[in-house]
């Protein structure tokens, strides 16, 4: 036998427990998987073959539903044990796990929950997901130097015209139909039996950043200052940026805004940097 | 002339796995301690508190790189990105070592987060060995595989696991990341003798010994890195240092974490074991007690294991 064939082989063996391991249901009462199992699995006097194999996918499950457990703290608070271990059942059986880091396992989650309408306040817990999604993202998001304000006071009036804001990388711009980062602090603070009441929609901009004490934050901001940040994360130039934000939202002063928004946003470390 | 000696690697002394519940306590009391060991994939890419805990800790202790996913043994070949954020890290730690384990991870594009185990075959060992040279070659830092528990085994193998071990870590000219409580949980998990495993691996070439608790179930043992080190897996690690010689020594306490101040006792016991070991070694055993140091019973029950404990993360945050 050439070792190609028998690193086939190999593979073959992995293809087949791999897809074993991601099934929800135990495998012990599946007479074909028994019969595989035997033929690939050793004996054990004290587990049979599909024993073993069943030790790691239940193990698969606890992992998994355990890290989402960790990143989804107020959405699993919202929807209580039941649905909870129903939503995610299905999304571990829809979703394949294919990064190396567990950190990523809930990146589809919230797009996953579009597709549950039997989900109970679908919508606020897509928000939920949204915003715990992102949190997880800023919170390892790329370091960066602070706004140094000898350069901004060096910037020629003239030159203002083709500024660009510089973004801090872990800063994440939110618009949300649900009071979400309220209820998760509100959830995460709670007593175990204290009962939190589902919040009206209400609809809010978020920004989401990260502090210059690595902790994560959020500010609720206007519809001006949220479309102005928009436009400046999506590359517009200072000038393009406040004319976008004043056609979106025409009955709010940007312009008379932007001083103490900028110097806030200095502040804040939401913008590191000016280019010209 | 041996692997350890050509390729620099030291004897670190006796440390412990950096982990979560510790890192404030750590920086403020500097405590004394050997070494740490971190896991790569926790801080590969990373900026905010995880690449900041880290550089602080980079400050005033040695630090060594174990990773839990690089899945050498699975169908596909290792991720260039993946790869490429190693070696990033890499050279930012400037590790003595870097390891992962003897395993695969996942198939058909699926990464399980698991430390799957391989069948002991010429395939494996093929397989395995040339991704090990590999890497060590391509991170230019000496490189060891970890012995993994398993909890099942395979009809395709034809060789025992030490064999396999032995063979792979030969072939590529690797190191050998030897975890003793892995050795004692497969052997209880499918019936070999321990001792024989401790026996039969080339010893010159182990670069460092983990030792954890785990958790006994009715039918068999998960290794929970979970309590304290058993008396037989310091029996195990006793008579592994009389073989290898001086090797540095870890401490893996991943589920129910305890106080820093126990994890460092328990350091600190491993240390004494070694001595014994090291005295049995150079042949005057004499005032050394034959027992190891008693420990207190734990009773504990299995839940999910995952390899060095919670990562930080957002969900800890807010």
């Amino acid at each position: 036998m050439t070792s190609d064939l028998l690193d086939q082989e190999l593979t073959e063996l992995q293809v087949w427990m791999s897809a074993l391991l991601r099934r929800r249901t135990s495998l012990r009462k599946d007479p074909l998987t028994t019969r595989e199992a035997v033929a690939r699995i050793g004996r054990n006097p004290r587990l049979s073959p599909v024993e073993q194999v069943e030790i790691y996918r239940e193990q698969f499950w606890l992992r998994h539903s355990g890290s989402l457990l960790e990143d989804f703290p107020g959405l699993s608070g919202i929807l209580g044990q039941e649905d909870w271990d129903r939503l995610i059942e299905g999304y571990l059986e829809a979703v394949v796990p294919t990064s190396y880091t567990l950190r990523d396992l809930g990146r589809e989650l919230p797009a996953f929950i579009e597709s549950c309408g039997w989900l109970p306040h679908q919508a606020l817990c897509r928000d939920m997901a949204r915003l715990e999604w992102a949190y997880t993202d800023l919170f390892d998001a790329p370091d960066c130097g602070e706004l140094d304000a000898n350069k901004l006071a060096g910037i020629p009036p003239e030159a203002w015209s083709q500024a660009q804001l510089v973004m801090n990388p872990a800063l994440k711009l939110l618009q949300v139909e649900y009071p979400v980062a309220a209820l998760r602090r509100r959830l995460r603070e709670a007593a175990d039996d204290e009962s939190v009441p589902i919040p009206e929609a209400q609809l809010e901009q978020l920004v989401l950043y990260r502090g210059s004490d690595r902790g994560l934050y959020y500010r609720s901001v206007s519809r001006g200052a949220f479309a102005l940040l928009s436009a400046a994360n999506a590359g517009f130039s200072v000038v393009a940026a406040a004319e976008q934000a004043m056609n979106e939202v025409p009955d709010e002063p940007i312009f008379a805004s932007l001083g103490a928004w900028f110097r806030e946003w200095g502040t804040l470390r939401w913008i590191i940097d000016v280019t010209i | 002339m041996p692997f350890k000696e050509s390729m620099g690697v030291p004897d670190l002394g006796v440390g412990v796995g950096l982990r979560v519940p510790h890192y404030r306590e750590i920086l403020e009391r500097q405590p004394k301690v050997d070494f740490f060991e971190v896991i790569s994939e926790n801080f590969m890419g990373a900026g905010g508190k995880p690449r900041y805990h880290l550089e602080r800790i980079l400050e005033s202790y040695p630090v060594i790189l174990h990773g839990v996913s690089l899945s050498i043994g699975g169908p596909a070949e290792p991720d260039r990105a993946y790869l490429d954020q190693l070696r990033e890290l890499v050279r930012k730690v400037k590790p003595a070592w870097v390891s992962d384990h003897f395993c695969w991870c996942g198939a058909s594009g699926a990464h399980l987060h698991d430390l799957l185990p391989l069948p002991y075959t010429e395939a494996s060992i093929r397989r395995v060995a040339r991704r090990a040279a590999m890497l060590q070659d391509f991170l230019e830092v000496p490189f060891a595989l970890e012995n993994t528990s398993s909890y099942l085994t395979y009809t395709a193998s034809g060789l025992t696991e030490w064999q396999f071990v032995s063979e792979v870590v030969e072939r590529a000219n690797i190191g050998l990341m030897f975890d003793v409580n892995n050795v004692y949980v497969s052997a209880f998990n499918h019936g070999f003798d321990a001792l024989e495993f401790v026996r039969n691996v080339p010893h010159e070439r182990i670069v460092q010994i983990h030792l954890a608790g785990h958790t006994q179930l009715e039918n068999y043992i998960i290794d929970t890195h979970r309590g304290q080190v058993i008396d037989e897996v310091l029996d195990l690690y006793r008579e592994t240092i009389r073989l290898s010689g001086p090797v540095s020594t870890l401490i893996e306490w991943d589920d129910e974490i305890p106080t820093l101040d126990i994890l460092l006792a328990e350091a600190e016991r491993a240390r004494s074991v070694r001595t014994q070991g090291l005295a049995l070694r150079a042949g005057s055993d004499l005032s050394i007690p034959a027992h190891t140091p008693t420990r207190p019973h734990l009773e504990v029950q299995s839940g999910p294991w995952r390899q060095g404990g919670p990562r930080e993360s957002a969900g800890q945050d807010l």
